[in-house]
């Protein structure tokens, strides 16, 4: 166990590792002058501004300086200033980075008490009508764009119905966007829920449970549900960092407040630094969730803790 | 990792189900068409897989024939009045320019097949050749480079996707691009799984003491084996592809105004959306029925290469 813990945690660390130096040499893979690209909407920008900026940036040092400047900053947690506004990255991405969370996170308790219990259902149900209507939904949903989807609930529900205000950060704000999210993400994991059900139907203990004559609720919830909830569960960690990639464009479409909005803010703006910072506390955040998952893994599953 | 991969994504199971289904006869390049068209028909045996491939062939058929189907040019302003509901005239309605959104909707096909094809094309290229060559060189080689698709894939999609437009720029063309590189670890730990099985077969084994080199047991013996569960990954991929750059260009990372890619036409329109509905349906329906079709195709080949699947 300690050694599998051991392997994820230096897993964790190579993937911090390749992320800093990527994002620390971002703004020199940019075809041409990023300084220029940067600072071409403020307008009168002489040669010797520019240089300045770069000088500031420490641009003009050698390349493995560059990444140790940025990350004894980074470490420091100092992320850099924001171009525009010259706002500390750090306190911008904290601010938002709640909101975020708490979108993924409302979206992932939607899909998934939609998505284990259909899929669940479609299972025990192999090959019936219920399963045929929930799996032909589920592929529909999979399809679905959820931007899409955003804007039908946003015009339904928000214009026409009036259930829900258009825009705004409060809790109310946080249902449309939750649902958009949590309905698409529902089918993928009503999908591979049934996959994982049917394999563990078929398997002789839960024959021999029937067999034995336990009540049918007792073989599903105790036997079938015990066996199949690992790879189920392991699924639905991966889900959430879906969910967070899925909440940079479902933010957009609701105006939610989060920090996928303000990444693709940044991105149209060039504003580097906050593209870096952004890219960093999202992989830190993949990374934080995977370990946990793992944990919950080894807790799950007593096969690999021993 | 690697296992929980599978057990999450089930695609690496298709891929070990090929060999399952089909252990004696390794696939050779001369009877590969014949191979590929004996897992069509498999597949088509499925009903979905029927609705998939009717769809992707229409589609196929929609963007050729464009120009014949659809009445008006796509960026024609005043074709029509502005926001006219749909009618026989219309029958999309047409946008806030007066354009007819058919014949968007219609050329838009063009666009998104050629992202799907691109976008699929660099990642099954990249990864395929990333994975093959981790598989077979085994050692140093493959640690690196599996390490390395590891931390690639740990990212997510949509964040690789969205670094690329960062540093390339907003544009269709570079959205397939960022959209093509964000799939890359995905395709190369499905090809790395395969063959790790495929180099265990006997006629690999027959081909290395036969004295081949490298690049023959690479590309004559190994990759000929490993394609027929990529295309699963690449059919399905066609799909992600799709509405990954649609979602950018709706962001407004990919296809600018006034081109009649779907994404875009959502993005534009969306201003007008509580006053003609008919301006975010159809493009959205497009992609939806598109991404559908991909999906119904691809889970319907991946049955027929893998039974375990089949319900």
């Amino acid at each position: 166990m300690a050694r599998f813990l051991f392997e994820r945690i230096l897993a964790a660390i190579l993937t911090i590792f390749v992320t800093t130096v990527a994002v620390s040499m971002l703004i020199h893979i940019v075809p041409g002058d990023p300084v220029k690209i940067m600072y071409a909407q403020s307008q009168g920008t002489t040669p010797e501004q520019l240089e300045e900026i770069r000088a500031r940036l420490g641009l003009d040092q050698p390349l493995v300086t560059q990444y140790f400047n940025y990350m004894s900053r980074v470490l420091q947690g100092d992320l850099g200033k924001t171009i525009r506004g010259e706002q500390p990255v750090m306190d911008l991405l904290l601010q938002r980075l709640p909101n975020t969370l708490a979108l993924a996170f409302s979206a992932l308790v939607i899909a998934s008490a939609i998505g284990l219990t259909c899929g669940f259902v479609a299972a025990y149900k192999r090959g019936s009508w219920t399963d045929t209507t929930l799996m032909t939904s589920a592929i529909l949903g999979v399809s679905m764009p959820h931007f899409w989807l955003g804007l039908i609930l946003l015009f339904f529900f928000a214009v026409r119905l009036q259930w829900f205000p258009v825009a705004g950060n409060g809790i109310e704000n946080l249902v449309l966007p939750a649902v958009t999210l949590g309905v698409t993400n529902a089918a993928i994991i009503a999908r591979l829920t049934r996959s994982s059900m049917i394999d563990v139907f078929d398997q002789d203990f839960i024959r021999t449970a029937h067999a034995k004559g336990l009540p049918k609720a007792l073989v599903l919830y105790r036997h079938a549900l015990r066996a199949g909830l690992v790879p189920i569960v392991t699924m639905i960690g991966l889900q959430f960092t879906y969910m967070m990639g899925g909440a940079i464009v479902v933010e957009n479409v609701f105006g939610w407040n989060g920090v996928g909005r303000m990444a693709i803010q940044a991105i149209f703006q060039r504003d580097y630094p906050l593209i870096q910072g952004f890219i960093l506390m999202f992989a830190f955040v993949v990374v934080a969730v995977s370990i946990l998952m793992d944990l919950l893994y080894l807790w799950l599953d007593p096969r690999i803790r021993h | 990792m690697q296992k929980r991969l599978k057990q999450a994504i089930g695609l690496a199971a298709a891929a070990n189900g090929q060999v399952g289904t089909e252990p004696q006869v390794p696939v050779r390049w001369r009877q590969f068409a014949r191979h590929m068209r004996a897992m069509v028909a498999a597949a088509t045996v499925n009903r979905g897989a029927r609705v998939g491939l009717f769809i992707v062939v229409s589609l196929v058929l929609i963007a050729i024939f464009a120009p014949l189907i659809t009445p008006y040019t796509p960026e024609q302003m005043g074709a029509g009045m502005a926001l006219t509901p749909p009618n026989t005239s219309y029958w999309f309605g047409t946008d806030e320019f007066g354009r007819d959104i058919f014949t968007r909707v219609i050329y838009g096909t063009r666009l998104t097949l050629q992202v799907g094809v691109i976008a699929v094309g660099i990642s099954l290229t990249v990864g395929t050749l990333t994975g093959l060559v981790a598989g077979y060189a085994r050692g140093w080689t493959e640690r690196i480079l599996m390490r390395l698709v590891d931390v690639l894939f740990s990212f997510t999609e949509t964040l690789i996707a969205l670094a690329a437009v960062a540093v390339l720029g907003p544009s269709l063309t570079n959205a397939m691009i960022a959209v093509g590189i964000a799939a890359i670890p995905f395709y190369a730990r499905v090809a790395y799984s395969v063959t790790l099985v495929e180099r265990n077969r006997a006629y690999f084994d027959a081909a290395y003491v036969a004295g081949a080199g490298h690049l023959r047991l690479i590309f004559v013996h190994l990759l000929p084996n490993i394609v027929p569960p990529l295309i699963v990954v690449a059919t399905l991929g066609v799909s992600s592809a799709v509405l990954a750059a649609a979602g950018l260009s709706f962001l407004g990372l990919g296809a600018q105004p006034p081109s009649p890619e779907w994404g875009a036409m959502l993005s534009s329109g969306r201003d007008y959306f509580t006053q003609a509905s008919w301006i975010m349906i159809y493009p959205g329906l497009a992609i939806m029925v598109t991404v559908l079709g991909f999906n119904l195709l691809g889970d319907g080949i991946r049955e027929a290469l893998d039974p375990r699947q089949k319900s």
